[in-house]
Order: C-alpha cells, then sequence, then structure tokens
C-alpha cells in the first residue's frame, strides 16, 4: 500500500478534528491511508469523547486566553494542545492493516514514535494503555477510535511543557495550582526540550522518518473533496455547542 | 441524583451521575477518560441500565450483555467497574 503523508500543518481546534474525520471517510471510501502532522493554532484543550467539557475545561480562563475548545472523536482524557509545545499526529488507515487487538496496534504505532525519540537519542518505551514514557515520565499521549472499519488513532509528541498555563485552562482548583502540585505534574510529564537538545524541526523530520520507515509513500496533500467536507464538518460539528458540550 | 467517580486501578477514571426513582435508575449518564469501542454505544449501555435496580453484579451483567451484544470493547475500565460506580452514586 501507498501512504499519503501531509507534512506538518497548522489548523484551529475544529478544523484539525474535522481533518481526521474527512480523512476517515476518504478511507472508507478506498482512499490512500494516511499520516498526518499538524500543530494547534490557536492553542486548543481537548477532550475525550466521553467527558464533560464543563466539568474539565475552565472556559473563562480559555476565553481570556484565546484558547480553543474541543471534543475528539477518540476517547481518552483532556489534553492542552500549545501551539509551540507540542506536534501532533494521526495515522488514518483501514483497520485490517493493524488487526483487531487494540492495544496491540497503539504499540504498533507508538512504536514509530518511539524509534523517532531513538534517533534523538531520546531512550523511551509504550506504557499501555495509551502513553509514551521516557525516565518514567510521560511524553506522548494517544488516543484510538474505530468506524466503519477504519482506524483512526492521533496522538501528541510534547516538545515543551509549561504547566503553569495548561493548569489555567483546565478545571483546577487555585489550591491545586500550587508549586507543589506543579512539582508533583512535573514528576510525571516531561517533554523533548528537557531530555534532549532536539530542535521543533529536529524532532519533525525524526518523527516524520520513522513513521515512513518501510513504507511505500509520497508526500501529499488533502484533496478538495475532503477539504470541503472538514470544512463542512469543522462548522456543523466540531464548533457546536452540540457535539462539544455533549456530556 | 448521586454522583460517583472510581479510577481504575492501572486504568482510567470513570464518573457517573445516577438518579433513582423508587430504588431503579430512571436517568445515568457515565463520563471519563475511558476508551470504548465503538463510541456511540455508551449511549446504549446507559438506556439498557434505566428500570434496573442497583444490585452490582445485576448491573456489571446488563452492560456486559450490551458489549458482547455489539462485539464492544471497553479498555481500561471493565463492566464491573462501571457497575460499582453506579452503586457508589445511587448511595
Amino acid at each position: 500500500m501507498n501512504w499519503r503523508v501531509i507534512p506538518l500543518k497548522t489548523h484551529d481546534a475544529a478544523t484539525a478534528m474535522a481533518l481526521d474525520e474527512a480523512a476517515s471517510e476518504a478511507v472508507r471510501r478506498g482512499g490512500p491511508p494516511t499520516i498526518r502532522f499538524y500543530r494547534w493554532l490557536p492553542s486548543a484543550v481537548s477532550i475525550g469523547y466521553f467527558q464533560s467539557m464543563e466539568a474539565e475545561v475552565d472556559l473563562d480562563a480559555c476565553r481570556k486566553l484565546g484558547v480553543d475548545q474541543v471534543r475528539r472523536r477518540t476517547g481518552g482524557g483532556t489534553v492542552y494542545h500549545d501551539h509551540d509545545g507540542e506536534i501532533t499526529y494521526s495515522v488514518i488507515a483501514p483497520e485490517s492493516f493493524f488487526g483487531k487487538d487494540i492495544i496491540a496496534s497503539y504499540n504498533l504505532i507508538c512504536g514509530w514514535i518511539v524509534d523517532a525519540f531513538s534517533q534523538l537519542g531520546i531512550s523511551a518505551e509504550f506504557k499501555p494503555i495509551n502513553d509514551i514514557v521516557t525516565q518514567g515520565k510521560k511524553i506522548s499521549g494517544n488516543a484510538q477510535t474505530r468506524r466503519g472499519k477504519v482506524l483512526l488513532q492521533h496522538g501528541t509528541i510534547l516538545y515543551d511543557l509549561d504547566v503553569k498555563r495548561m493548569f489555567s485552562v483546565l478545571k483546577v482548583t487555585e489550591e491545586k495550582i500550587s508549586d507543589k502540585m506543579i512539582a508533583a505534574v512535573e514528576d510525571r510529564v516531561t517533554c523533548i526540550r528537557r531530555v534532549s537538545n532536539a530542535t521543533r524541526d529536529e524532532t519533525y523530520q525524526a518523527l516524520r522518518e520513522a513513521f515512513t520507515k518501510d513504507k511505500d509513500f509520497y508526500e501529499g496533500e488533502w484533496t478538495e473533496k475532503e477539504f470541503a467536507y472538514a470544512r463542512e464538518l469543522a462548522e456543523t460539528k466540531y464548533s457546536t455547542r452540540e457535539w462539544n458540550f455533549q456530556r | 441524583m448521586g454522583t460517583a467517580s472510581l479510577k481504575v486501578s492501572g486504568g482510567k477514571m470513570i464518573n457517573a451521575r445516577v438518579e433513582l426513582c423508587n430504588g431503579s435508575i430512571i436517568s445515568i449518564q457515565f463520563t471519563g477518560d475511558f476508551f470504548l469501542h465503538p463510541e456511540e454505544l455508551i449511549e446504549v449501555i446507559e438506556s439498557a441500565l434505566i428500570g434496573k435496580r442497583p444490585c452490582e453484579d445485576e448491573l456489571a451483567q446488563t452492560i456486559d450483555r450490551v458489549l458482547q451484544g455489539h462485539n464492544a470493547q471497553l479498555i481500561g475500565a471493565s463492566a464491573q467497574d462501571f457497575a460499582k460506580v453506579i452503586m457508589e452514586a445511587s448511595q
């Protein structure tokens, strides 16, 4: 199979999630399996499919800071996607490429990230269910859905980490935004900048290389049809209260 | 209306909001960072629990039946974990 690789782009939250769904629909109809890399502008908070926006996100703080919010098609937890602090990827392909075993497929795709880290001199490992850790700390979170026999896995690679800023847009009590609490999070989570001298571009290049290793691929773009469908989804689904505040 | 949360050991968080009337569930909603494939099945699970009495094993069996009937997979939590949260929210 010939993978389409869509190079690093920047999107707002609704469009980022809409493109994942549009690409999934394209794969369902026989389109190319796709690997894409992206960043979020403005920075955004995404919540898992089963989470409550009101319970997880400080909406007033988001408004003040100009931070977007979106609910994902995937389960999992709340993620703060800082424009400068992370690189996000999606893999969209027929489910048959990866088999029925969901954890095994996380392991396989997360293995590509582990390989990229290895190129950067970072020793990391997949930690089920859906994390990648280095030196015992989380450095990447991932989430997967399978609909219509199409697998979508997306995830974030933490490049930089500002726990205080992250807490400021989440529903965390004032007392918890203490130095002690911040230190506790910094004990569990890390980022590329804290474990390597790699630049963001070097990190992206390593990811791109590891994701495409031993694959037939071409550098591609969204089709007009996909992009039009994504724009429609962004407008009628991912930016609506009905979707984002469903739970 | 009762609420409860459970952080599954080595797994995910489940929150339940449960409303009982005459000892039976009349409204229920789960939130959390667990994974369920297919995701939309959560609403089928919630509907299947309406009218049930808070008995942990029976609730777990109801959830398991829905999962098996739809060839679904829960990841990071089990049907029994969901039943436990309902029990706690029903106190």
